[in-house]
């Protein structure tokens, strides 16, 4: 076929991969300079405009607002994890703040799955593949947040783990990363604070310019890596439906959310295979899992940029956060199943009734949580 | 299927692939052909090919289902910029899976009917039978290669709307013979077949050279 020579890539591999690590490279200035932003901003400030993340459940709201206004969780949960290394939000608050996140990272297949709204047949596994993601994740937060919040439990194992890597909490960690982002961020910062005295203004600067550049590295290195990587991906996926899922296609959502940086990637590619019938559900179930712990890369990529173990902490509880999960609605065989039925019951009420799909997004991921952060933050 | 991910490949997205199947499915194609119109135009047991051709079949719409499923990957993934690409390669595994479906028919023929042994210029038909056959093979070649050149494919298609014209006149002056039905139906079914079968191998060629066909090329086999 005199078309399929046709396609290009711009650029060379390897020119592809050294634009990739100088945008990781850039990716973690930007957290850099986040925290020092938020560090300058004074403690008065911090306190104004983290005050609502005191209340677990208006932090769980924040987390999936957050993730739903940028439409990333890896963007979210580098920028939670810049916050606490810069000490305007503890551990405490952080976490159900990186749970909402999860949540919130699933608005972007669901989304895609609306795509597929006025074929009956096709709909119903395209929102079907899409919800569950949902469900496991409210379910996962619906249990371990609780926990969290009585036992510490989450927090307790990033914490463990955290000590052992690079101390404890309260101490100073002398990242190597740090170090090299060090330069870069000293010009940020004489830059802005050549535009006023005022540490506020200083501060709010630093913290644009560290945002703008977080979610605009990661936007490229997810299109780059995506373009990198797009023929392993389609290789794998062809695998993944001639052997079916289970460990290994969870291994698999993982391998690829971590190559691309972005959970939303995968489980998005996934939901026009399930509406043309390709994957099943039940196939597609695992992959979202895998990248759900893949995703979590970019925050333990963006603590090696923090110079406070606190950071790291709140990293290792995102992961420690989705394979708890897993081990609790997925080994258990007890709840495998229930994710799976709700988004199958869900996906048949929604193909009744085309409008209660567009009602479940706009409610779960902006309704809802708006009301959570208005009522409790 | 996670070393699947880890192993780098030299092909372009799984096109390469995707052709070297639709070959191998052509071949099978030929091969059903092959035993079914062997069948129906000498004495041999059409039962002793059935099963053979029936396996076969299964086999090209295994095939067939398995790369729609994969070229379904290749949008999800790469996104939309070789649409046209694979809309063709849809169109193509189509054509493939229905010659498979009327080397069937032939089968149905010869199973059912009084057979073509003693047909009126039963040589011509298995000299027709051999040229059809090498069809098989040269569509085959020209849809392997990514550069065959224009005048190749023109060409090809040329010769088969040449043996299409003449398949269906042979069919439209069996439609007016007074010979016997017994005779004539079995015939005349099965120019029609081998018209339909022709008439795909153009529809594949022409399709791995031009994805989406101009309105004036249009396959009008009613298949």
């Amino acid at each position: 076929m005199s078309s399929r020579q046709l396609r290009t890539t711009e650029l060379p591999t390897a020119v592809r991969a050294i634009v990739v690590l100088g945008l990781i490279y850039l990716f973690l200035i930007g957290v850099s300079s986040l925290e020092t932003g938020i560090k300058i901003m004074g403690e008065d400030t911090q306190e104004r405009l983290f005050s609502a993340a005191s209340n677990p459940v208006a932090a769980l709201c924040i987390g999936v607002l957050g993730t739903v206004l940028v439409q990333s969780s890896s963007a979210s949960t580098s920028i939670i994890v810049g916050l606490v290394a810069s000490g305007a939000i503890g551990v405490d608050g952080a976490v159900p703040m990186i749970m909402g996140a999860n949540i919130g990272t699933t608005v972007t297949n669901t989304l895609v799955s609306l795509g597929h709204i006025r074929q009956s047949n096709e709909f119903r596994r395209a929102f079907a593949a899409a919800t569950v993601h949902d469900f496991f994740n409210v379910l996962a937060v619906a249990i371990l947040l609780p926990i969290e919040l009585l036992f510490g439990t989450i927090s307790g194992i990033a914490q463990w783990i955290s000590e052992r890597l690079v101390g404890a909490e309260g101490t100073e960690w002398k990242s190597p990363v740090k170090a090299w982002v060090k330069e870069p961020v000293s010009v940020l910062q004489d830059l802005w604070e050549s535009f006023g005295s005022s540490n506020t203004l200083h501060g709010i600067l630093m913290v644009v310019t560290g945002l703008v550049i977080v979610l605009s590295a990661l936007t490229l290195i997810t299109r780059n890596m995506r373009t990198l990587v797009a023929d392993q991906v389609e290789r794998s996926v062809n695998a993944l439906l001639s052997r079916g899922g289970g460990a290994i296609a969870l291994l698999l959502g993982l391998v690829i959310t971590i190559a691309v940086q972005s959970s939303s990637i995968t489980t998005s590619i996934l939901i026009p295979l399930a509406g043309a019938g390709v994957i099943s559900l039940r196939n597609a179930y695992p992959v979202t899992l895998g990248a759900n712990v893949g995703t979590t890369i970019t925050a333990l990529l963006a603590s090696l940029a923090a110079s406070s173990p606190e950071a790291l902490t709140v990293a290792l509880a995102h992961t420690t956060f989705n394979v708890a999960g897993i081990l609790l609605l997925y080994v258990l065989p007890f709840f495998r199943d229930v994710p799976i039925r709700a988004a199958e019951l869900l996906a048949d009420t929604a193909v009744e009734r085309r409008s209660s799909a567009v009602a479940y997004v706009a409610f779960v991921f902006i309704v809802l949580p708006l009301i959570g952060v208005v009522v409790l933050g | 299927m996670v070393l699947e991910f880890l192993r780098r490949g030299s092909n372009d997205g799984g096109f390469d692939h995707i052709v070297a199947k639709a070959v191998s499915m052509l071949g099978d194609a030929r091969h059903s052909f092959d035993l079914a119109t062997l069948a129906l135009l000498t004495d041999s047991d059409p039962t002793e090919v059935s099963e053979d051709i029936w396996a076969t079949d299964r086999r090209i719409n295994e095939a067939e289902q398995q790369l729609r499923a994969e070229l379904i990957v290749h949008v999800a993934v790469h996104g939309t910029a070789d649409i046209g690409s694979v809309m063709g390669f849809t169109l193509l595994l189509k054509k493939i899976e229905r010659i498979g479906d009327q080397a069937k028919n032939i089968l149905e023929i010869a199973e059912n009917g009084p057979g073509l042994s003693d047909a009126v210029r039963n040589d011509d038909l298995r000299t027709e039978r051999q040229t059809v056959s090498a069809m098989f093979a040269e569509a085959g070649e020209l849809l392997g290669d990514a550069d065959a050149s224009e005048a190749a494919v023109d060409d090809f298609a040329e010769r088969a709307h040449v043996m299409t014209t003449d398949l269906q006149n042979r069919i439209d002056e069996l439609m007016n013979s007074d010979r016997p039905g017994r005779e004539v139906i079995p015939l005349a079914f099965y120019h029609r077949f081998v018209r339909r079968i022709v008439a795909n191998l153009a529809g594949v060629v022409r399709t791995s050279a031009e994805p989406v066909h101009h309105l004036d090329e249009v396959d009008d086999t009613d298949d």
